[in-house]
C-alpha cells in the first residue's frame, strides 16, 4: 500500500514537473506568451510580425533626428529600441515610421503604426483620443543665453527688470509664460524656434525661452556658444501614445518602459539620457519602489 | 553661412531625388490621364462627360493638403492601403490630372469651330480632323499653362513631407533639426528649387518657340 502511495506521489511529482516545464516553455517562448494575451490584442500581432512599428519624426534633436551618419537617433528613438528589446530581446527589431507631428494621433488610431513615441505632451484632451504610456520624460521650458551676453543667468535677468529682453516662440501664452518667472521682462515673440535662437545668437535678446531638453542639448553640444541660464519651469509629461481599447498592449509597454527606467535593464535609457540631456539619471536604490 | 550650406549638401541628395521622382511620376501620370479624360470631357458620351466634369470640379475644389490626408487615411476604408510615398503621389496626381483636364478642354475649345468644319468640308474623318487639324493647333495653347503646372508640381511636391516622406524639404528640416541653423538651409533649399524650376521654364520657352516656328 505504502509502495503504491509512493508511486502515486512519484507520478504526481512527475506530473507537476511536466506541468512546470510546459508552463516554463510557454513563458520562455515569445510567440506562446503572446497567445496568452487577448486574441485581438496588438501585442499578439506585433510578436507574430517580428518587429514593432513605431511612429516618430526625424527633425527635432534631441528627440528624433538623423545623426551625421544618417542614422535615426534621439530619446524617442531609444524608447522604440527599448520596446523592441522587451518584445524580441533584440533592440533593432523595430521599424520607425517617419511622420509629421500632426499625424501622431491619426496614425496610431488608423493602425498605421503600433505606437507613437514623438515628444508627445500628455493632456486630458489627448487622453480622450489615445492611451498614454507612463511618462518617460518630464519636459519644461527653460532660459538659454550665450556665454558672452552680459545678463545671461537668471538672477541677472531678474535684476535687469524691464531691461531684460526675452525671445520666445509665438503662442497665446507666450507673454504669460515669460512673466511667470520674469515679471518685468520685455518679451519678443518670434515665428520659429530657429529664429528665437537666432535672436540670442545675434544679441537681439538677452535670453530665449525654449524647451528644457533643447537647452540641455544645445549647451552640451555647443558650450562655447550657448549658456544655460539656470531656470526651468512649466513641467509637462511626455508619454507614448497607443490606440485605445487594448489593455494588454498598454500594460506591456508600461512594463517595458518601467523596467528600462527603474528595473534591471536601464542601460539603454541611461546612455540615451546622458547622451541627449547631458546628465545621468538618479541612481536607483533597492528597497522602497520610488516609481 | 556658406560652410553650413556645404556641410548640408550631401544630406539633401536623397531628398532631392525623391522630389524629382515624385514630380516626374505626378507630371507623367497626370499628363496621360488628363489628356484621355480631357478628350472624354469634350467628345465623350454624356455619362462620361458628366463623370469627368464631376471628378474635375470635385478634385479642384478640395485643398491639396486635405486630398493628401484623405488618400492616406480615407482610402484604407475602401481596401486601398498605400504607403506614405504612394499615397502622396496618388493625391498629387489626382490634383494635377484635374488641372490637365481643364488645360486640354481650354486648348481644344479655343480652336474656332470653322477649323473643324473646314476639315469636314474636305472630307477628313473625325480622327483625321483631330490629329491633323485640331490637336496640332491646340498643342501650342496647351503647353504654356501645362509647363506652368509642372513647376507648380515640383513646388507642391514639398507637401509629401507632411506624410513623413523624406523629400528635399523634409531633408532640409532634418538638417535644421540637428544643427538648429535654419537660414543657410532655407536659402540653399530655395536655390535648388529655383534651379529646377528655372530650367523647366527655359525649356518650356524654347519648346514654345520651336512649335511657333513650325506653325508659322
Amino acid at each position: 500500500m505504502a509502495t503504491m502511495r509512493r508511486d502515486f506521489l512519484k507520478l504526481g511529482a512527475l506530473g507537476a514537473a511536466s506541468a512546470g516545464l510546459v508552463a516554463g516553455a510557454q513563458v520562455l517562448s515569445a510567440k506562446q506568451a503572446a497567445a496568452q494575451s487577448a486574441p485581438d490584442s496588438l501585442l499578439r500581432t506585433v510578436i507574430d510580425r517580428g518587429k514593432v512599428l513605431v511612429g516618430t519624426g526625424s527633425t527635432n534633436a534631441p528627440w528624433h533626428f538623423e545623426d551625421e551618419a544618417g542614422k535615426l537617433v534621439g530619446m524617442d528613438v531609444t524608447m522604440g529600441h527599448i520596446l523592441a528589446k522587451a518584445l524580441f530581446d533584440d533592440e533593432n527589431a523595430v521599424e520607425f515610421v517617419l511622420q509629421d507631428p500632426a499625424q501622431r494621433i491619426p496614425n496610431v488610431n488608423t493602425g498605421k503604426v503600433d505606437i507613437v513615441v514623438q515628444f508627445m505632451t500628455m493632456s486630458g484632451q489627448r487622453a480622450q483620443l489615445v492611451n498614454f504610456s507612463r511618462p518617460y520624460y518630464v519636459e519644461g521650458v527653460a532660459l538659454i543665453s550665450t556665454p558672452g551676453t552680459e545678463n545671461n543667468d537668471f538672477d541677472k535677468l531678474k535684476a535687469a527688470g524691464s531691461g531684460a529682453r526675452i525671445a520666445i516662440l509665438q503662442n497665446v501664452d507666450a507673454e504669460g509664460t515669460v512673466h511667470e518667472v520674469l515679471p518685468e521682462a520685455t518679451v519678443m515673440q518670434l515665428d520659429t524656434q530657429a529664429n528665437v535662437l537666432q535672436a540670442v545668437d545675434a544679441k537681439r535678446a538677452d535670453a530665449a525661452v525654449v524647451d528644457l531638453s533643447t537647452v540641455r542639448w544645445l549647451v552640451k553640444r555647443n558650450p562655447d556658444r550657448y549658456f544655460d541660464s539656470g531656470k526651468s519651469w512649466h513641467s509637462q509629461l511626455y508619454g507614448a501614445a497607443m490606440k485605445q481599447g487594448d489593455l494588454d498592449w498598454l500594460h506591456f509597454v508600461n512594463t517595458a518602459f518601467t523596467i528600462a527606467m527603474f528595473g534591471h535593464e536601464t542601460a539603454l535609457y541611461d546612455a540615451a539620457f546622458e547622451e541627449y540631456f547631458g546628465e545621468k539619471p538618479p541612481e536607483r536604490v533597492p528597497g522602497f519602489p520610488k516609481i | 553661412m556658406l560652410d553650413a550650406m556645404i556641410y548640408a549638401l550631401p544630406f539633401l541628395m536623397e531628398g532631392l531625388w525623391i522630389t524629382v521622382l515624385v514630380s516626374l511620376l505626378t507630371v507623367s501620370i497626370s499628363l496621360v490621364a488628363g489628356l484621355v479624360l480631357g478628350c472624354a470631357l469634350i467628345y465623350g458620351p454624356l455619362p462620361l462627360r458628366l463623370f469627368t466634369r464631376l471628378f474635375s470640379d470635385t478634385i479642384r475644389g478640395i485643398p491639396i493638403l486635405v486630398l493628401i490626408f484623405f488618400v492616406y487615411y480615407g482610402f484604407p476604408a475602401i481596401g486601398v492601403d498605400f504607403d506614405s510615398f504612394w499615397a502622396a503621389v496618388t493625391a498629387l496626381t489626382l490634383f494635377k490630372t484635374a488641372q490637365v483636364i481643364e488645360y486640354v478642354r481650354g486648348a481644344v475649345e479655343s480652336i474656332p469651330r470653322g477649323q473643324s468644319e473646314a476639315g469636314m468640308a474636305i472630307g477628313l474623318t473625325f480622327s483625321e480632323r483631330l490629329t491633323s487639324v485640331i490637336f496640332p493647333q491646340a498643342l501650342r495653347r496647351f503647353l504654356p499653362p501645362w509647363i506652368n503646372g509642372v513647376t507648380d508640381a515640383v513646388k507642391g511636391s514639398a507637401l509629401v513631407s507632411l506624410l513623413g516622406v523624406t523629400d528635399l524639404m523634409h531633408a532640409i528640416n532634418q538638417v535644421i533639426g540637428r544643427t538648429y541653423e535654419a537660414m543657410p538651409l532655407y536659402v540653399l533649399g530655395a536655390f535648388i528649387y529655383f534651379v529646377i524650376n528655372f530650367s523647366l521654364s527655359t525649356l518650356s520657352r524654347r519648346l514654345e518657340r520651336r512649335l511657333s516656328h513650325v506653325q508659322a
